[in-house]
């Protein structure tokens, strides 16, 4: 693609994004997500081939569905209390629909089924914009109309998410469907502790973005999008090894590396508000993520396959330009002991 | 029937929708949008909106419609489906058209309907005169007010449909 308009393209995304994240006006809200689903779409398709035409259509059919979802329960909003700002949404049914919009947005179940096969169908820069610039502007719109958020809805999508994030992952290969179902599970986590703290759904937006950055920089830059291929990186540069494992096991949310943190204070404060049961299923089921994280460390980091000589090379173009990986690799895994200064945000 | 002309261009309106939505060939998709628009620009001029009207005709329909319809005319195929030839189509349509009978039976025959925002019979629709809007017409002051404090929206269409545009390029570009 000519570079100026590339440019162009990828600024636009990140403007209608803006846009989403500072108006106070629902109709310019709505122009932001359009602009943004728009430029993306190119982006999408950068190579020509007719697996990412199928993935691109099929993230702008569920994107613009979920648009027009979102403006229907704007007009609703509008029309039951005349004003068109975003304090709170005055109208339980507009608010039904809008945090079915902007889950359809975030890829939540039970409107998971596009970010697997959408994912898998892009290349892995493209997946990566997709699974994480692209949750920031729907994540800020829950954040904003989070005091009128129904519960049960939320904490039932949340949940299922969890569920579906962890199972769907078990039998997979591909990298990028891995880490389409570690979005998945993610923003269940993100959005079961948006009703009672939403401090910690952005702490934990923040968190899940630098790791799956990381990750997807280290498949980027050993150009492995299978499970395979992925173990032969020990042939390529064998510290990526390390720092995969580092990261995997950061995301599955163990404990002396940063991905326990948002995991670890979502827990206690859904047990300050007196729920016990939810915070003890949703701990079980990031087991399930944790499986298929130390499947991939296991076959990566902590053994060589019996293969022939000449399987162990791994063919290589040349090599990619990697952004801020080391400054990313440190903030992934070792930001645990900065969590007391969770009390300066708000 | 002129004080309920808005519930029956809107019942119009609906059904052009069902139209185009049960998936004929973009042609005849483009025949009923040309009839939706029309009625879109007759439900607003009932609303006083006049200059948003014509606006409606010159630049949806004689503009955008008119190039859609000649790029639809360059990517026809040789038997077009209409809305009676295939079984499908049929199917949705009349599907389509049965609810929307339904919901007008419901709405004239109870005194007030309660979807999701209550509004009582079809009295709602009428459009009375309250009082006077002054000297000038409000839907002239909106669109002065567009180019005045909502100079921020007009900005943000304005680059987007630039980028409309850069978009399309690159999209039919292929290789």
């Amino acid at each position: 693609m000519n570079p100026l308009i590339f440019t162009t393209i990828l600024m636009t995304v990140l403007l209608g994004t803006m846009i989403v994240m500072m108006s106070s006006h629902w109709l310019m809200i709505w122009i932001g997500f359009e602009m943004n689903l728009l430029a993306i779409i190119p982006i999408l398709m950068k190579k020509y081939n007719p697996r990412t035409m199928e993935a691109s259509t099929k993230y702008f059919l569920t994107q613009a569905t979920a648009s027009m979802l979102l403006m229907m329960a704007i007009i609703i909003n509008l029309m039951h209390s005349g004003q068109w700002t975003i304090t709170k949404v005055f109208n339980p049914t507009a608010s039904i629909i809008m945090t079915s919009a902007l889950a359809m947005k975030l890829g939540l179940t039970p409107f998971h089924f596009w970010v697997p096969e959408v994912t898998q169908g892009i290349s892995l820069t493209s997946g990566l914009i997709l699974l994480t610039w692209q949750k920031l502007a729907p994540m800020s719109i829950l954040y904003q109309i989070s005091p009128s958020i129904n519960l049960n809805i939320l904490l039932t999508m949340a949940v299922l998410s969890i569920l579906v994030g962890g199972w769907g992952g078990l039998n997979q290969t591909q990298l990028r469907k891995i880490m389409a179902y570690s979005s998945i599970a993610h923003m269940g986590w993100m959005t079961a502790v948006l009703v009672y703290n939403p401090t910690l759904t952005m702490l934990n937006m923040l968190i899940y973005i630098m790791m799956t950055l990381t990750m997807f920089m280290l498949f980027i830059h050993s150009s492995s999008t299978t499970m395979l291929s992925l173990s032969h990186t020990w042939n390529k540069t064998p510290l990526t090894t390390t720092l995969i494992l580092i990261t995997l096991l950061s995301m599955g949310g163990l404990p002396p590396l940063s991905g326990f943190m948002p995991k670890w204070m979502i827990i206690q404060e859904l047990t300050k508000n007196s729920s016990i049961i939810l915070p003890t299923l949703m701990a079980i089921m990031a087991l399930l993520n944790l499986y298929f994280y130390m499947r991939l460390t296991y076959s990566t980091s902590l053994t060589m396959f019996p293969s022939t000589n000449n399987m162990k090379m791994k063919w290589q173009f040349e090599t990619k330009r990697i952004t801020l990986l080391p400054p990313l690799i440190v903030m992934s895994s070792l930001l645990l002991p900065l969590t007391p200064m969770l009390s300066i945000l708000d | 029937m002129m004080t309920y002309i808005v519930f029956i261009l809107s019942v119009i309106f609906v059904v052009s929708f069902v139209g185009f939505s049960s998936k004929p060939s973009p042609i005849y998709g483009g025949l009923v949008l040309v009839v939706s628009g029309g009625v879109g620009c007759g439900i607003i001029m009932n609303f006083g909106g006049s200059f948003l009207g014509l606006m409606v005709f010159l630049i949806y329909l004689g503009g955008m419609l008119v190039v859609f319809g000649y790029t639809t005319a360059m990517a026809t195929e040789q038997y077009p489906e209409v809305w009676v030839s295939n079984t499908t189509v049929m199917g949705v349509f009349l599907l389509g058209l049965l609810m929307e009978v339904m919901l007008v039976l419901y709405v004239l025959k109870s005194e007030e309907v309660g979807v999701v925002f209550k509004f009582s019979g079809v009295g709602d629709w009428a459009i009375y005169d309250t009082g006077d809007s002054g000297v000038f017409s409000e839907e002239i002051m909106g669109v002065a007010a567009l180019y005045s404090y909502g100079a921020w929206v007009v900005i943000v269409t304005g680059w987007s449909l630039l980028v409309g545009v850069l978009v399309i390029l690159e999209v039919t570009r292929g290789d």
